[in-house]
């Protein structure tokens, strides 16, 4: 009996914490913690005012730490005073066209107003009638192509924001003399140490990992096979390790090489702040992959969405990612004008080393990402496990 | 047992038969309310997705064909039914003497109840942090391969690898263990200590405990156990995930790859192939009920 | 005979605790590793001072005792019926306790979204349904445990003697039946509070502040806090469990010596 006291006791403290946690605790974290922003003057006005009536942007698989987002978070909220809702960060392109088509009669803080995804989803996004046109006022000034493919849809549906080009990333602790491209990944010195930073069936940085290493070995953007053959090679001599490699498996040393894209490589080593310090290489060739955004057709804030759009093709904005080391689409343009700061493009990497970049187009995309997830496990994976000894 | 049979036969009912009757229905219906409403209709997205094409929307069976007749995702059944089967009964095994140690073994009272409690944590450490922890332990620079390389044993020389069938199992057993201990533990608590004395006093050999009284007690709880251990293995994703990334090709991971991360897959595939897992699993259910059936015959 | 066992009981008992510690142990010590060079907790004073990270575990903590609770109203009176009345919808209904298992989560959420983010059931916003998923993952759990606590006690005598001494079907249930499956309630409970913490993808689609969510994305920002972060989840989760235990203690040992 005295326990059951204290169990109704119990159950109403907690009862009471719960609805005390859910009235008065920040119903979303703040997306821009740690980042200052600065208020964007080049927006139009009438944006910002019709956002601040819309009172919330909510996006979707952006973490702040991608390609320096936080800045550009905290800029946008500083600019409009408007929350962002951000949702699940950790998820992928396809989720994020998934989660615009589950909130289609949602207008609750669910349903995303913006979406951040690979290359090729623009072209899906808007077949499928997911997106809404917007033409940012600095329209122009993005570029018609880059990496031999359209910026920005003519319809205005999606449009390029920044690109990745995939590197090699070492830690230096672990591995005394760093690979510099896709032979050296095959020598016996990196014997089970090299990963990638997903599982090719599903993450898009994984497939473009071995997109690129097919360009290494006689194949080319429209025969990824090359790919797959050069990963068994890899598998074979023990140097392929299975792990999907996280920034603590790499600190760890658990997948010390890994392939990757350059903007989280030297985001990586920045955090990491030298405990282990990071060697980040380009083999040659590689692959550049841009992110397009655009906005939901069924955005609840849909001016909140625009802004954000202005915001992000903004000075302020591709600098901010340019800081993440991802590489806008306005950059030629920003160089020509002068307005990046000398600091910034001293930390950059040098254009040159990325030259070998070329990047696939939809069409090529979609062949190889059949080829390679359907090939993968067929090719390199463990099918049947050997029964026991 | 036999004062309850007559008291069940020869005694009148306390209250009237229907009324009662109409109470259990009562009674039962939250459960399946609940269950129809935040389980069922919500997964019935299986039935239908399975048989819908997933770009056109029309009515098909080729998800449901596909699933039959592609090898890779046969193996991918059979793989996951293998490493099911065998954490279920590796992991019941050793699950159960660490059990039975715990309460009956005599051991300091403290560790059967450290040894709930922490088995209610462990049960559901996976994903990511229990990939990582066994990385952190086993792999190549894990902690305990230096020590052993201290002493002057490569593990990996001699063909050790954590990233197999094995070494998955092995980290699976992090949540099967704990799982199988929490929930026999109720069952061996029932084994009462007189029915030991009076074995004992009858002159009955450890051997003789075991098969006769212990084990017909014990045996349908742990097969019941079991199979929750198999249904638990079997939907694992995560772990598998982050430990082999792709490289083991269980159902749970296609399925992921179907439905979600960067790549657009089939969802109907994705619908069906979770539907066969279902079918699998009614099957593994149906095992089960014929297994105990047979085995609780020993108990009456 | 058993008393010897004790060496045996030993044995295992001490492959157990290797098998389970050393895991977390390495875990503990790459946590360690945060300075460069040094061995320090500075990876525990960031999580410590972490605002998100003592958020997003009450809010989990909390959603999980609900869990619980929500999960004994259900489900003893079910498994209690189905022992007592109803012995043949106990195929169904093991059926059902065991679908959680077998669908996957993501094939299950997805789901769930989809059904309630569509009026007049739009609830996706709210926390009710995330308890309502919870306990629907935590069913396989909790019925078996329940079911497992009332095979080993004498439902029948138990009921006949309440209702003989004039006990209402509540009483029964709650202050006959619930005390006596104490100890199987306890580890069903273990299990479904265990369950909610470690959570990923329910909250993750429904978007909610959990900690496992959380953890998820830290793990693919940072190095060495989430190190600390999972071993601070556990010890935090071993420790509510053991109060969780502490409250229920109270007639678990009284009854398993008492006469029956």
């Amino acid at each position: 009996m005295r326990t059951n006291k204290l169990g109704f006791q119990l159950i109403a403290v907690l009862l009471t914490a719960a609805f005390v946690l859910g009235a008065c605790a920040p119903a979303a974290p703040d997306v821009a913690k740690g980042y200052t922003g600065t208020v964007v003057k080049g927006v139009p006005q009438d944006l910002v005012a019709a956002c601040k009536a819309e009172g919330l942007l909510t996006i979707i698989a952006t973490p702040p730490d991608w390609a320096n987002y936080g800045e550009i978070f905290a800029d946008f909220q500083v600019t409009s005073g408007v929350k962002i809702n951000s949702l699940n960060p950790n998820a992928g392109s396809a989720d994020e066209l998934a989660a615009i088509e589950a909130n289609k009669s949602n207008k609750g803080p669910q349903a995303p107003d913006i979406v951040d995804v690979g290359y090729a989803y623009g072209k899906t996004g808007k077949d499928a009638g997911q997106y809404q046109a917007y033409k940012v006022s600095t329209w122009d000034k993005i570029p018609d192509t880059l990496l031999g493919l359209p910026a920005k849809d003519p319809d205005g549906f999606w449009t390029g924001g920044y690109y990745g080009v995939m590197a090699l990333a070492t830690n230096d602790a672990v591995v005394k003399n760093p690979p510099a491209n896709w032979a050296d990944l095959l020598k016996p010195d990196y014997k089970g140490q090299v990963a990638l930073m997903g599982p090719p069936t599903t993450s898009n940085q994984a497939i473009q990992a071995i997109f690129a290493a097919a360009l290494a070995n006689g194949g080319s953007l429209d025969n990824a096979q090359p790919g797959l053959d050069y990963f068994k090679q890899m598998n074979d001599a023990g140097n392929y390790v299975p792990v999907v490699a996280k920034v603590g498996t790499i600190a760890q040393g658990a997948t010390p090489i890994v392939i990757i894209w350059d903007y989280l490589a030297f985001g990586y080593n920045d955090s990491l702040k030298g405990n282990p310090s990071l060697t980040v290489s380009y083999p040659s060739p590689t692959i550049a992959s841009m992110y397009v955004q655009a906005i939901s057709a069924y955005a609840p804030h849909p001016n909140c969405a625009k802004l954000w759009m202005e915001i992000l093709h903004s000075d302020e904005g591709q600098l901010a990612w340019m800081k993440g080391y991802a590489h806008g689409v306005n950059q030629a343009d920003m160089e020509a004008r002068g307005v990046i700061p000398a600091d910034l493009s001293a930390k950059l990497p040098a254009s040159s080393s990325y030259a070998s970049a070329v990047s696939p187009s939809p069409a090529q995309l979609d062949v190889g990402k059949k080829l390679i997830t359907e090939g993968w496990m067929a090719t390199v994976g463990v099918e049947v496990p050997t029964p026991a000894p | 047992m036999t004062v309850l049979n007559n008291v069940e036969r020869g005694a009148p009912k306390a209250r009237p038969a229907s009324p009662k009757f109409s109470w259990a229905w009562l009674g039962l219906a939250p459960f399946f309310v609940f269950a129809f409403a935040f389980l069922l209709y919500p997964s019935s997205t299986i039935v239908v997705g399975s048989f819908r094409d997933a770009k056109t929307h029309l009515f098909t069976f080729k998800n449901v064909l596909a699933l039959l007749s592609t090898p890779y995702l046969i193996n991918a059944y059979w793989l996951s039914v293998k490493i099911s089967l065998v954490t279920s009964v590796g992991g019941g095994i050793f699950g159960f003497l660490l059990a039975y140690s715990a309460i009956r073994g005599g051991l300091p009272r403290f560790m059967r109840s450290s040894l709930m409690t922490f088995c209610g944590v462990a049960s559901n450490f996976a994903g990511v942090p229990l990939a990582f922890a066994f990385i952190a332990l086993l792999s190549p620079s894990g902690e305990l391969t230096h020590i052993l390389m201290a002493l002057g044993f490569n593990p990996y020389y001699h063909g050790f690898t954590l990233y197999t069938f094995w070494g998955l199992s092995l980290v699976y057993m992090y949540f099967q263990f704990p799982l199988m201990v929490l929930i026999i533990a109720p069952a061996i608590d029932g084994l009462r200590r007189e029915w030991l004395e009076a074995a004992e006093n009858l002159g009955a050999t450890s051997f003789q405990y075991w098969r006769y009284v212990a084990l017909p007690i014990l045996v349908p709880a742990m097969l019941g156990t079991m199979i929750l251990l198999f249904g638990n293995a079997f939907g694992a994703y995560a772990t598998a995930f982050a430990l082999t990334g792709g490289q083991i090709n269980l159902v749970t991971i296609v399925i992921g790859a179907e439905l979600t991360g960067d790549v657009l897959g089939d969802a109907g595939l994705g619908y069906a192939l979770a539907l066969g897992m279902v079918v699998v699993m009614a099957l593994a259910i149906t095992g089960y009920t014929l297994l105990l059936r047979r085995t609780e015959r020993w108990l009456r | 005979m058993r008393r010897g066992g004790n060496a045996w009981s030993w044995f295992w008992m001490i492959l157990g605790i290797l098998y389970f510690f050393l895991p977390l142990l390495a875990t503990f010590l790459f946590s360690l590793r945060a300075r460069l060079g040094v061995l320090s907790f500075q990876a525990y004073q960031d999580v410590f001072t972490d605002p998100d990270f003592i958020y997003n575990f009450g809010y989990s903590v909390v959603w999980g005792v609900l869990t619980i609770i929500v999960g004994i109203l259900i489900f003893v009176p079910t498994a209690y019926l189905i022992r007592l009345r109803l012995p043949r919808f106990r195929a169904s209904v093991e059926f059902i306790t065991l679908l959680p298992f077998v669908i996957p989560a993501i094939v299950f959420v997805f789901g769930l979204v989809r059904t309630f983010s569509q009026p007049p059931f739009l609830i996706v916003d709210s926390p009710a349904l995330l308890v309502a998923g919870y306990t629907v993952l935590s069913m396989p759990y909790m019925y078996r445990a329940v079911d497992t606590g009332l095979r080993s006690i004498d439902v029948r005598t138990l009921t006949e003697a309440a209702q003989s001494l004039g006990a209402g079907w509540g009483t029964i249930l709650f202050r006959v039946i619930l005390p006596n499956i104490r100890v199987a309630i306890l580890s069903g409970a273990f299990l479904s509070f265990a369950i909610v913490i470690g959570e990923l993808i329910l909250a993750q689609y429904l978007v909610k502040p959990a900690f496992a969510p959380y953890l998820a994305y830290l793990i693919q920002q940072r190095a060495y806090e989430p190190a600390a972060m999972a071993v601070i989840s556990f010890a935090l989760t071993w420790a509510f469990l053991g109060i969780i235990q502490f409250v229920g203690r109270g007639g678990a040992q009284a009854q398993i010596g008492g006469g029956r």
